[in-house]
């Protein structure tokens, strides 16, 4: 009975801390929208009618589709302590060569999607491999490393990968289209349109939903598995918490970091699947800054596969409504810029607080109990 | 005149523990008044209670005859109470002078540091107290003692009259012992009121004039330094209803559990251990006594594996070990307790039952193969709570809220339950209350007589005597006496702790 | 943990829903009186109106066409990292007759939506909107890409910078390499204007960053540092063609020509920068080359009144002023004569431009 009490007390506390941030994020929203002349009900009706639609809905899942696994990449991390800043940097220079291998070969699809994915884990696991040798050999603090990585990656490797495997060139004239030769279809995952209209009404304008949400799915569920349940998880989970006693208790401290090093980064190297696979090619404008987002989800998220979840679902909901809102008129698109920031700033805040609720909370019941026997 | 410090009735109370319990002090003009106690005795927080760092939650508290309440520590420094911590708190590139005058800067117009004056008045307190001090040198290049004689300076320089010195000895060597105590009696010539915190009975007799002794929470007697001897103050500061640690017959067998042979462990190039040579049997309990530094924190990090060994061997049960990872020594029946159960025995932050597994969450019960394994670990958590008496409401309360004893126990209990064939036991009762402490002597004494090899590093000569059938003594890194614990004083030890006296035929 | 989550989610939903059940639908309407032309969505690139050049010069398209043909028209910017761009051209496809779309970023994105929305008309900037995939023909009818033929405005300022020049040296500042070769157009003209006014000018050449770092087209202070070089290495025209960074440009030169008392030029891009620009540079910019944006903005709704609307390239060069150097200020006074003359070589085709520095 007292365990399913504390469960039920955990859960009230966990829950807490979201709805308090939301709320606020959603009032301090609404005193900025007002300040800036608009309507916020208005604005917030334009935005859940609009996101009501099940094209919308297909647009929300595209967009948190790499929010998501971004936020898992950066989650592994923050598991173990580590700030891996570079995921930005890992998933470009991942998703660059892995598109440029894509469109090299021709093989079955599964094959050729397996090829793909396993090029771009391997890019992304050796680059962030590498802020984690430099940790553990020459005590270079990873968000140095990653920050520098980050730079060598989009102003170097991947300019000149760019530059040597772009595809289109010498059509002459006003040829503006570049990016690596095109995938075969057999490269690329499909579309889960046929899926999703199993279980809703045909789906128009256009919209594709990406098959590589399939991916992100086996990853959240991968690493919400491995984390909790697996003994490498919990090796993970100590090291990150106490890596003096992890160590103490048999867990290598410089083996750990170099492996979440390589897995976080393995995992960033997912985040721009949905670039190549859906659009066949590494553009010249690649999506860009979606490894700074996936920071921001994992904290959002409190590293849990759920949390990175919704929090990618929030992240994009809000960065889908800036069309609705500009297209209508209801509000300028910064709006939702705000509105991010606020719930990550008040997230945080409201975390903070409700932790220490539960610690004090425990001390509390710890106390309790001693004067319990002793009396 | 009036007392310069009199507490009446001070209690304080803290999840799990009452740290002070009605606590009366009472402190006169002039006079340098030892609070001894030991660990966990309460007198840091008495001591923080009285500058102010703390609030108390009973009692009253009077200054030089009037009743105060101190809400933070410049309420204290305007009444002329300074505090000297037992850790510095001085910038390594500032001068003398600049540390000194940090925080209470004379300012001439435009908010410019008026050195001039600063230096002027530096050297008025020095000469006032007989406190001598370069005031341009940088602190980096102090000794010890000097660093500590600047934060006396610095308090006094705030115009503290009454000076509370937590623990000054703590970090001094012999020499610089003598030398603080000659400037505070200095200071006391000079009409300065000195409260003294320690728990080493030869200094606070050679120093104090007056003693009050705390126990467990509660000040149990204050008595003239001139009317007690050690041994009374000892007996005051532990109780007489104490449980002892003293072990019954011998339970060693002939079958060696660890032989160390040779082992040296380098600290930034230089050794910290050297020609360390230690057998332990089953049932055998190895004692090492030494002063904090002297390699004995060296020597556990070699044999659990935390720390690579330089030269010489480490065999368990008959396999060299020696460049074996810790997870290995672990599987192969190594238990630790470690000396800071916070930041190396516990994931604080995390439930009761996963501390459990952390050291062997490699075997059963704690997972299978790749998997935790959660129900396992469950049960076995609730073993250790019941078998080992952890008081906690449940086990999924995380480790932070338990006490420090309760703490320990739950440490001793996870170690344990794994039946361990080498126990290394790093202070296994610092800082915990006597309840938890005689429980974990009774755990100890239990495993050795379950055939348990147990290496026990302890500061608490008692514990060492009482649990030990060989004790090893570490001066500088070697071993320099092998003894008897039947046929050992404290004293004695003392005497090969601090070198005065060698075993010419140590191992 | 899940079951809290769970809350989470339903919290958003409840937060909003209230906010959603409190409102009414209550659309307000617009004040003035009805437009009779067509709707037009446009969509900006990145950094959206007030860019004081490209998004700027197509909302002066707009505003053109809403007094001169009465259309209503709505607008719109991308996220910051361009995420949203197709959901955008739908929105504006959804609500708009005539949809614009500012940069050669929308290709593809406009390709797809506008094969989908056959009924709306798209306009692109910068972009000749064909299927190289499919042999270069247009995406469909109602696909216009307007594209502009840089390398001949460029080569009338790379002919006034040559003819002002004093130390036979000469710069050129680009924003970005390696985006289709579209900075390299600005670049191969302006080299061979140069070259034809003088074949021994030394002509040098820097970008400022290369795909895919955008940030060549908004860093002033990087074009600020390569154009103080290329002052101190005896240049004395430079040119960029670098958006938002060429304030950096402009500031090099005014700030190399006050201390060394030398008279240095810059050359803008795009609009009229000696408009643009901040007042206290405007007498270091000798001319502008000059990109109708707006043009080609009006033309592309105009047509779509009309019924002309024609897939695939339409090309804006000298012939038809979508291109052309700028006279602001008086610098180049002295030289239109000789720049009106290139400009009619290249119009009768005598001289033909090359688009690829190489062949400069």
């Amino acid at each position: 009975m007292t365990r399913i009490a504390s469960v039920l007390r955990r859960i009230k506390t966990d829950a807490a801390a979201p709805v308090m941030a939301l709320v606020f994020a959603v009032a301090a929203s609404s005193v900025v929208l007002l300040v800036a002349g608009s309507n916020p009900i208005q604005a917030y009706s334009d935005m859940l009618k609009h996101a009501s639609k099940l094209e919308t809905m297909i647009d929300i899942l595209n967009r948190a589709t790499p929010l998501f696994i971004a936020g898992i990449a950066a989650a592994i991390g923050f598991r173990m302590n580590l700030f891996n800043i570079g995921v930005e940097g890992q998933y470009l220079l991942a998703a660059l060569v892995a598109a440029h291998v894509g469109g090299l070969v021709h093989l079955p699809a599964p094959l050729h999607i397996a090829l793909i994915l396993l090029v771009a884990m391997s890019v992304g696991a050796a680059y962030s491999g590498v802020a984690g040798v430099l940790k553990v050999t020459k005590g270079v603090h990873e968000v140095i490393s990653t920050i520098m990585l980050n730079a060598i990656a989009t102003s170097g490797l991947i300019v000149a990968g760019l530059q040597a495997w772009q595809a289109g060139g010498g059509l002459g004239g006003n040829v503006t289209r570049v990016g690596t030769t095109p995938i075969d279809e057999s490269g690329r995952l499909p579309n889960l349109n046929g899926f999703v209209e199993i279980f809703t009404r045909d789906i128009g304008r256009d919209r594709e939903l990406t098959g590589v949400l399939v991916v992100a799915i086996a990853v959240g569920v991968a690493y919400h598995v491995i984390v909790g349940r697996s003994r490498f998880g919990f090796d993970l989970r100590a090291s990150g918490a106490n890596p003096f006693a992890a160590h103490v208790g048999g867990i290598p401290p410089k083996r750990m970091i170099v492996t979440a090093m390589v897995l976080s980064g393995a995992v960033a190297g997912l985040v721009g699947m949905t670039e190549i696979m859906d659009g066949g090619v590494f553009p010249a404008n690649p999506i860009q800054g979606l490894g700074f987002a996936g920071i921001a989800v994992a904290l959002l998220g409190r590293n849990s596969a759920i949390g990175a979840l919704v929090a990618a679902l929030i992240f994009a909901f809000l960065d889908i409504s800036s069309g609705i809102l500009q297209n209508t008129g209801s509000a300028s698109r910064e709006i939702v810029q705000i509105m991010q920031g606020l719930i990550i700033l008040a997230a945080v805040v409201a975390y903070q607080v409700t932790e220490r609720a539960r610690a004090r909370e425990e001390a509390k019941a710890a106390a309790t109990a001693l004067a319990a026997v002793a009396s | 005149m009036a007392r310069a410090i009199e507490l009446i009735g001070i209690t304080k109370r803290f999840p799990g523990v009452v740290a002070n319990d009605k606590v009366d002090l009472a402190v006169e003009q002039g006079e340098i008044h030892a609070v001894c106690g030991e660990n966990g005795a309460g007198k840091s927080t008495l001591m923080k209670i009285l500058y102010g760092m703390q609030n108390a939650d009973e009692g009253t508290m009077k200054v030089n005859g009037q009743e105060v309440r101190f809400h933070k520590p410049t309420d204290a420094i305007d009444l002329g109470i300074g505090m000297v911590h037992q850790h510095f708190m001085l910038a390594d590139q500032l001068t003398v002078l600049e540390s000194v005058i940090l925080g209470s800067e004379p300012t001439l117009a435009g908010g410019r540091i008026d050195f001039a004056a600063a230096k002027a008045h530096l050297a008025e307190v020095s000469q006032a107290y007989g406190l001598n001090v370069d005031p341009d040198q940088l602190i980096e290049s102090l000794e010890v003692g000097e660093r500590q004689r600047v934060e006396i300076i610095k308090v006094l320089y705030r115009g503290a009259k009454i000076l509370i010195l937590d623990e000054p000895t703590a970090v001094l060597v012999p020499q610089e012992v003598e030398e603080l105590f000659r400037n505070l009696r200095e200071l006391k010539a000079n009409g300065a009121t000195i409260l003294f915190i320690d728990h080493k009975l030869a200094e606070v007799l050679a120093i104090a004039d007056t003693v009050t002794v705390l126990r467990q929470g509660r000040s149990v007697a204050t008595v003239k330094a001139a009317d007690v001897t050690a041994p009374q103050l000892a007996e005051l500061m532990v109780g007489s209803e104490l449980p002892t640690p003293a072990t019954s017959e011998s339970t060693v067998t002939d079958d060696v559990v660890l032989q160390v042979r040779d082992l040296q462990i380098n600290e930034a190039g230089r050794p910290v251990v050297s020609d360390v040579n230690i057998v332990i049997r089953r049932g055998e309990v190895v004692g090492v006594a030494g002063v904090e530094g002297n390699g004995q924190a060296a020597l556990v990090d070699g044999i659990i594996g935390t720390r690579p060994v330089a030269g010489g061997t480490i065999e368990l049960l008959g396999d060299d070990v020696t460049r074996q990872s810790v997870r290995h020594r672990r599987e192969r029946g190594i238990g630790y307790i470690p000396q800071d159960r916070q930041r190396e025995g516990l994931l604080l932050l995390a439930p009761l039952w996963e501390n459990a597994a952390l050291g062997h969450q490699t075997q059963a019960p704690y997972s299978q193969g790749f998997w935790m394994n959660r129900s396992g670990m469950r049960t076995a958590t609730q073993e250790i709570r019941s078998e080992f008496d952890v008081r906690t409401p449940n086990i999924d309360v995380a480790a932070h809220a338990l006490s420090g004893g309760n703490q320990q126990k739950f440490i001793v209990g996870r170690e344990m339950h794994s039946q361990p064939t080498l126990l290394v036991a790093a202070h296994p009762t610092r800082g915990i209350d006597v309840g938890a402490q005689a429980a974990v002597w009774d755990q100890l004494k239990a495993a050795r007589a379950a055939g348990l090899a147990t290496l026990l590093v302890s500061a608490d000569l008692d514990e060492l005597i009482g649990l030990s059938d060989t004790i090893v003594v570490m001066f500088r890194g070697r071993i320099v006496a092998t003894l008897d614990p039947a046929k050992v004083t404290p004293r004695d030890l003392g005497a090969y702790m601090t070198g005065a006296a060698t075993q010419d035929d140590a191992a | 943990m899940r079951k809290s989550k769970r809350f989470t989610a339903m919290a958003l939903v409840a937060a909003f829903g209230l906010v959603a059940a409190a409102c009414g639908d209550d659309k307000e309407s617009d004040g003035t009186s009805a437009p009779t032309g067509p709707s037009v969505g446009l969509v900006f690139d990145i950094g959206g109106r007030g860019d004081q050049s490209f998004n700027d010069a197509a909302a002066a398209g707009i505003e053109r066409a809403k007094a001169e043909l009465g259309i209503t028209f709505t607008e719109a910017s991308p996220n910051d990292d361009g995420s949203n761009r197709k959901e955008l051209l739908d929105l504006a496809a959804e609500s708009s007759e005539v949809v614009i779309a500012v940069g050669f970023l929308f290709e593809a994105d406009a390709a797809a939506v506008g094969v989908a929305n056959p009924g709306v008309t798209f306009g692109v900037i910068d972009s000749a909107m064909l299927d190289f995939a499919n042999g270069a023909v247009p995406y469909g009818d109602n696909i216009a890409g307007l594209v502009f033929s840089e390398q001949q405005g460029s080569f009338l300022v790379g002919a006034a910078a040559a003819l002002k020049s004093t130390t036979g040296q000469i710069g050129f500042i680009g924003g970005v390499k390696g985006v289709g070769g579209l900075i390299e157009r600005f670049e191969a003209g302006f080299i061979a204007g140069a070259h034809a006014v003088n074949p021994d000018i030394e002509i040098v050449s820097e970008y400022i960053t290369e795909a895919p770092d955008f940030d060549g087209f908004n860093a002033p202070d990087r074009a600020r540092d390569i154009a103080t070089a290329m002052y101190e290495g005896g240049a004395d025209v430079v040119y960029h063609a670098a958006g938002g960074s060429g304030a950096g440009l402009f500031e090099a030169a005014k700030a190399y020509r006050d201390a060394m008392n030398i008279n240095v030029w810059a050359i803008g891009v795009d609009s009229d920068q000696y408009n643009t620009s901040d007042p206290a540079v405007r007498d270091v910019i000798l001319t502008s080359m000059l990109k109708r944006v707006d043009v080609a903005v009006f033309e592309i709704i105009k047509a779509h009144i009309d019924g002309k609307v024609v897939g695939g390239p339409t090309v804006y060069d000298l012939s038809v002023d979508g291109v052309g150097y700028s006279t602001t200020g008086g610098f180049v006074d002295d030289i239109v004569d000789q720049l009106e003359a290139f400009k009619a070589d290249i119009i009768s085709g005598a001289i033909v431009v090359p688009t690829d520095p190489a062949e400069a």
